[in-house]
């Protein structure tokens, strides 16, 4: 569904990615792990199009979409949730909410879709006309998921989801997640807590100084040096 | 110490010319907020549309049959402004130089064509009063504060309720997340400046109708009109209408209670105060 | 003592020019001269505090008003001489600067466009107050019975030969600032106040300074003009018309030289005539919005600054982009004085009890009991979101620890600010750098040595700048803008920055973030050298090999406290940091 070729992209002169590949079936539910600075944000943010890369090429669902304008991306089927949520913190959840269906797309199917929404994450019922920069860490991340998923993608992309949220947060979170991948919709994971990422998903890839060295299913790759490298030296 | 309907007709007065303040200044801190442009030309908008106003009411049109013919053409002005600035990615101070020097360039032009004499629209709504109780109800102030009310309330409910208006409060504060979710931040903001720009003209006309018009006359209200706007606060529809109103009244109280020309010391106090204890607020 | 060139020149113009009147030019050539002289003033001693510090006022008009006010008012009332009234015309414009000043600089938010809102509200308020006091009385002052001293041949050339004074004066100060530590405190002010003031620039101090020398000087400008005119009213005094006009030439011309000004006012003093003289004065004020229009778009930083940059590009070949040399081979030259190190580490240089810091109810550090030693090399390592920036923050005073304490030097810092911080021996370099962007490499050092090294003058601390460029291999870049470095090359500059106050205890935030496996090698042989030098070094960072390499302990933290300590290899492979990092799935 998504295939990433030799993507190349860099801030000004420093270099970020160095021709990472990665590819991502329909249904799959896939983590990219890596040590910080190792270029998740920057691979996520690409594919989200709130960066353009310098080389490499990205396709989706068989389209070249490498060098589409950064609005059109969600046209295509993509839909973001950002490190550290970036909620539109002067708008109230619903609002929040509704900015996710703002394509016409999404947007004729709202109401069915913010009722399965609150049905994922039935806390934020209460919160609807709360302003979304008063939630707490956990609950905003849920509001941050339920945006994108206001787009109706078929591809979800996470971005560190656990950063700073308590081990009991992440964990309703993650049940959220593999929830959302068995109604058929594609995600694609990047998160440095290597133990719940791997726990969901079926395929991983470690990702370090800005290139991809190593690949397979967590069972595999954690028998492999290569994490234990990446992450502790040793 | 002034009579009571002295006092009173004082305030009514402060009231319209208030509503002017909140109508020109809507445009105003749309633009800031918004967009973080610090557009003065705004005010070169307003007065070209003015003296376009006065001109085609010379001519024999009714003034205010000129709206549908002013404000698509400042709408197209405001929008390729924008357009130029956004392609040389000018900063927000720098837009308020840059703004300047078109201020300069249309005062100019104005004099140029109407020269510097003091011009009056004659129209038959100058004459036209109302009477209600010991008050009068001036017809074209009466105008200006009804479309005052209508545009300001109109943009209010739009950026409220409406997914039009939501985008461009999530593009304000976050553009690249908005655009993540399909929302095309330069086709709105081009959207969002021909709408100043419109609204701008809008304020024109009105002081058209209620005021002599002169070329230097355009400086005359920055100073208030920036008042309103950062007591009504940036990127707010109904608070530099709210503000104007306020500093209106106590303009005129004071003029009342005083003499004229220590009216702008209200608004320009009141602009420092904000300036100091607010910076933050502000921008 | 060594007098520099560029005084003498001025002072050499203005000598010459002085006797311009004695060639029997008709008084309206003396009368042109004295505006464009009378408009280097202005826009000179504008430029002294908003174009140097950016600090953009538009209420030049205000202190202008301030000194034309006063003279007119000593001589029609109190029948004082003209020439005496220019020195209460300055003092009266300064002493109303730096009351607005000193109210207005202590306010953190005003920056920027709202400074120059404020500063043109304060015009029309002075205005308005004067247009209703007996200061105007809303009929003006009528100087017409004042006798104008014989200064020169006729009255316009007693004038011209007046603001050729007040214009040598004024380019002579505004040179003479800009090679100043004053100066160079100014223009990191303009960059980067935060930076500046933590690296020990008085921001406060300095622009009231600026401010109160702007305003003297357009008093002075202000109480010539009075006579001049011989009959002044408010309403055209207290406009935006000053503001905008030294705003426009002093962009026009150049905001960063003490030239810039005086080249812009005479370009448009020569266009406006132009435009008069043709019988187009509306024309001309078209003109002059245009100009200003173009400037911005085209030419940001002004004539004098693209001038020089085309002259710079024809006297020196162009450098070709040579390769950097590897900093490593170079033998540094080590700035005196130096310690040997290599003793076991033993003194504690700073000591951490108990240290706690919340966010809105999230712990970011909760208890942390730290000891660094001199001549260590000690790593902070952890998840995201384990407390090693916020404990860095803490320690270098960006925030206020919400508990516990911290000696360094046995000296308590608790609630000091990030400046006295600075000044107390520990400096940081900041994750993403921060350099002063329209200095050039040396002079970001410079600035480092002047204000956080406590040296006087500014040729000595270029001089010593340089050898920290050496000792982090950055010489060949002196002349560049940061802009031009590659991530490498900035974040070594930050550390010449960091290294310019001597500090003992140098703080480091990932500073080997995004650097190439090569760059990495080479920052940390410089981090060595680093501690060789004499400093302590408490270093956060991920990247592993240099944590390896370098420290000699490493301390762990999770979830806002210390997990463990000890040599970086042992405590690595201890069950509960692979627990932190992996998670149990490595277990199980």
């Amino acid at each position: 569904m998504l295939e990433v070729h030799a993507l190349e992209v860099a801030y000004g002169a420093a270099r970020a990615l160095w021709g990472v590949s990665l590819s991502v079936h329909a249904g799959e539910l896939l983590c990219v792990v890596g040590p910080n600075g190792a270029g998740k944000t920057t691979l996520i943010n690409t594919l989200a199009g709130m960066l353009r890369a310098r080389g490499g090429r990205i396709d989706f669902e068989g389209r070249d979409i490498t060098r589409l304008a950064p609005h059109r991306f969600c046209e295509a089927g993509i839909a973001l949730v950002p490190e550290g949520r970036r909620l539109f913190t002067g708008m109230s959840v619903l609002e929040n909410l509704e900015l996710g269906s703002y394509l016409p797309g999404p947007k004729a199917r709202r109401r069915e879709t913010l009722a399965q929404v609150l049905e994922l994450f039935p806390a934020l019922r209460q919160k609807l006309a709360s302003p979304a920069g008063e939630l707490s860490g956990g609950q905003q991340q849920m509001v941050a998921i339920a945006r994108a998923l206001m787009a109706r993608p078929r591809l979800l992309l996470l971005d560190e989801p656990s950063l700073g949220l308590s081990p009991l947060i992440v964990h309703d979170l993650f049940a959220a997640i593999r929830r959302i991948n068995a109604s058929g919709v594609s995600v694609l994971l990047v998160e440095q807590n290597v133990a719940m990422a791997m726990e969901v998903s079926q395929r991983a890839y470690v990702l370090e100084e800005g290139r991809m060295v190593a690949e397979g299913t967590p069972q595999a790759l954690l028998a492999q040096p290569e994490i234990a490298r990446a992450y502790l030296g040793v | 110490m002034p009579s009571l309907s002295l006092l009173s007709q004082s305030i009514l007065s402060g009231v319209f010319v208030g509503a002017l303040y909140g109508l020109m200044g809507l445009g105003l801190g749309l633009s800031w907020g918004l967009l973080r442009l610090i557009n003065l030309a705004h005010f070169a908008f307003a007065f070209l549309a003015a003296y376009l106003c006065f001109q085609l009411a010379a001519m024999g049109m009714d003034p205010l049959l000129t709206l549908p013919i002013l404000v698509p053409l400042f709408f197209v002005l405001g929008a390729a402004l924008h357009w130029v600035m956004a392609r040389f990615a000018i900063s927000p101070f720098n837009s308020l130089l840059l703004t300047f020097g078109l201020t300069g360039i249309a005062e100019s032009l104005i004099q140029s064509i109407w020269t510097a004499d003091f011009r009056k629209l004659e129209s038959r709504y100058a004459q036209l009063k109302f009477k209600v109780g010991e008050l009068y109800v001036p017809v074209p102030e009466l105008i200006t504060l009804v479309l005052a009310c209508a545009l300001c309330f109109a943009l209010w409910a739009v950026l409220r309720y409406t997914d039009l208006g939501r985008a461009m409060r999530a593009a304000a504060q976050d553009a690249p997340v908005a655009a993540a979710f399909g929302v095309n931040e330069k086709a709105l903001g081009l959207l969002l400046a021909g709408t100043c720009a419109g609204l701008a003209s809008v304020a024109g006309v009105c002081v058209a109708l209620s005021f002599t018009l002169a070329p230097s006359q355009m400086y005359a209200w920055i100073g208030v009109v920036f008042a309103a706007v950062m007591l009504g606060g940036l990127g707010s529809a109904l608070g530099p209408l709210v503000a104007g109103v306020l500093i209106g009244v106590s303009e005129a109280v004071t003029m009342a209670v005083t003499a004229p020309s220590w009216a702008p010391i209200v608004s320009f106090t009141l602009l420092i105060l904000i300036l100091l204890l607010r910076p933050g607020k502000s921008t | 003592m060594k007098i520099a060139r560029t005084p003498l020149a001025i002072l050499a113009a203005g000598a010459a020019l002085a006797f311009l009147p004695l060639l029997g030019l008709p008084a309206f050539y003396d009368s042109l001269l004295y505006l464009a002289l009378h408009w280097i003033v202005l826009a000179t001693s504008w430029n002294i505090l908003s174009g140097y510090s950016g600090y953009f006022s538009f209420g030049h008009g205000a202190f202008f008003g301030a000194g034309i006010y006063t003279s007119a008012n000593l001589m029609a009332r109190y029948d004082w001489p003209f020439l005496w009234t220019l020195p209460a015309a300055a003092a009266v414009a300064a002493l109303l600067g730096v009351a607005l000043g000193a109210v207005v600089f202590r306010v953190k938010g005003v920056r920027g466009e709202v400074f120059a809102l404020l500063t043109l509200a304060i015009t029309f308020v002075i205005g308005t107050v004067v247009t209703n006091t007996p200061l105007d009385g809303g009929n003006g002052v009528s100087l017409a019975g004042v006798a104008v001293p014989k200064l020169g041949p006729t009255p316009s050339a007693t004038f011209y030969l007046l603001a050729l004074a007040a214009a040598v004066a004024t380019l002579l100060i505004a040179w003479g600032i800009q090679a100043s530590k004053f100066g160079a405190g100014l223009f990191a002010i303009h960059d980067d106040e935060d930076a500046a003031e933590v690296m020990g620039v008085p921001t406060y101090r300095y622009k009231l300074v600026a401010l109160a020398i702007s305003c003297a000087l357009a008093g002075v400008a202000g109480g010539i003009h009075a006579l001049f005119l011989s009959y002044v009213t408010a309403g055209d005094v207290f406009t935006i018309a000053v503001p905008l006009t030294v705003v426009l030439m002093s962009v026009l011309g150049g905001t960063r030289h003490w030239a810039g000004p005086a080249v812009g006012a005479v370009a448009i003093t020569a266009l406006l005539y132009s435009f008069t003289a043709a019988d187009h004065a509306v024309a001309g004020k078209a003109a002059i919005g245009a100009i200003l229009i173009a400037a911005i778009l085209f030419m940001p930083e002004g004539i004098l600054a693209r001038v020089a940059r085309l002259w710079r590009g024809k006297a020196a070949p162009a450098v070709a982009a040579a390769p950097a040399p590897p900093p490593a081979a170079a033998a540094p030259a080590r700035p005196a004085p130096c310690r040997v190190a290599g003793q076991p580490h033993d003194e504690v240089l700073l000591r951490v009890r108990g240290l706690a810091k919340s966010f809105k109810g999230v712990h970011a550090l909760a208890g942390v009991d730290l000891e660094v030693r001199r001549g260590e090399i000690l790593g902070l390592l952890g998840p995201n979101g384990s407390g090693k920036s916020t404990f860095i923050n803490v320690v270098s005073g960006h925030f206020a620890p919400t508990r516990g304490a911290i000696w360094f030097e046995g000296r308590s810092l608790n609630g000091l600010p990030a400046h006295r911080v600075a000044g107390s021996g520990i400096a940081r370099t900041y994750q993403i750098p921060r350099p002063f962007a329209h200095l050039n490499v040396l002079q970001n050092v410079a600035i480092a040595t002047l204000f956080g090294g406590a040296v006087r003058d500014p040729a000595a601390a270029r001089r010593q700048a340089m050898q920290w460029l050496e000792f982090t291999g950055l010489e060949d870049k002196r002349d560049a803008h940061p802009d031009d470095l590659n991530l490498h090359q900035r974040k070594f500059l930050e550390l010449a920055r960091a290294l310019a106050s001597r500090p003992r205890l140098v703080l480091l935030d990932e500073v080997l973030c995004g650097l190439t496996p090569s760059e990495i090698d080479d920052a940390v042989a410089l981090i060595r050298r680093i501690r060789d030098q004499g400093a302590s070094i408490v270093f956060v960072e991920h990247v592993m090999r240099a944590v390896m390499a370098l420290t000699d302990r490493i301390v762990v933290f999770n979830h806002g406290e210390m997990l463990a300590e000890g040599a970086a290899h042992d405590v690595m492979q201890r069950p509960e940091v692979m627990t932190a990092y992996l998670g149990r799935a490595l277990h199980a």
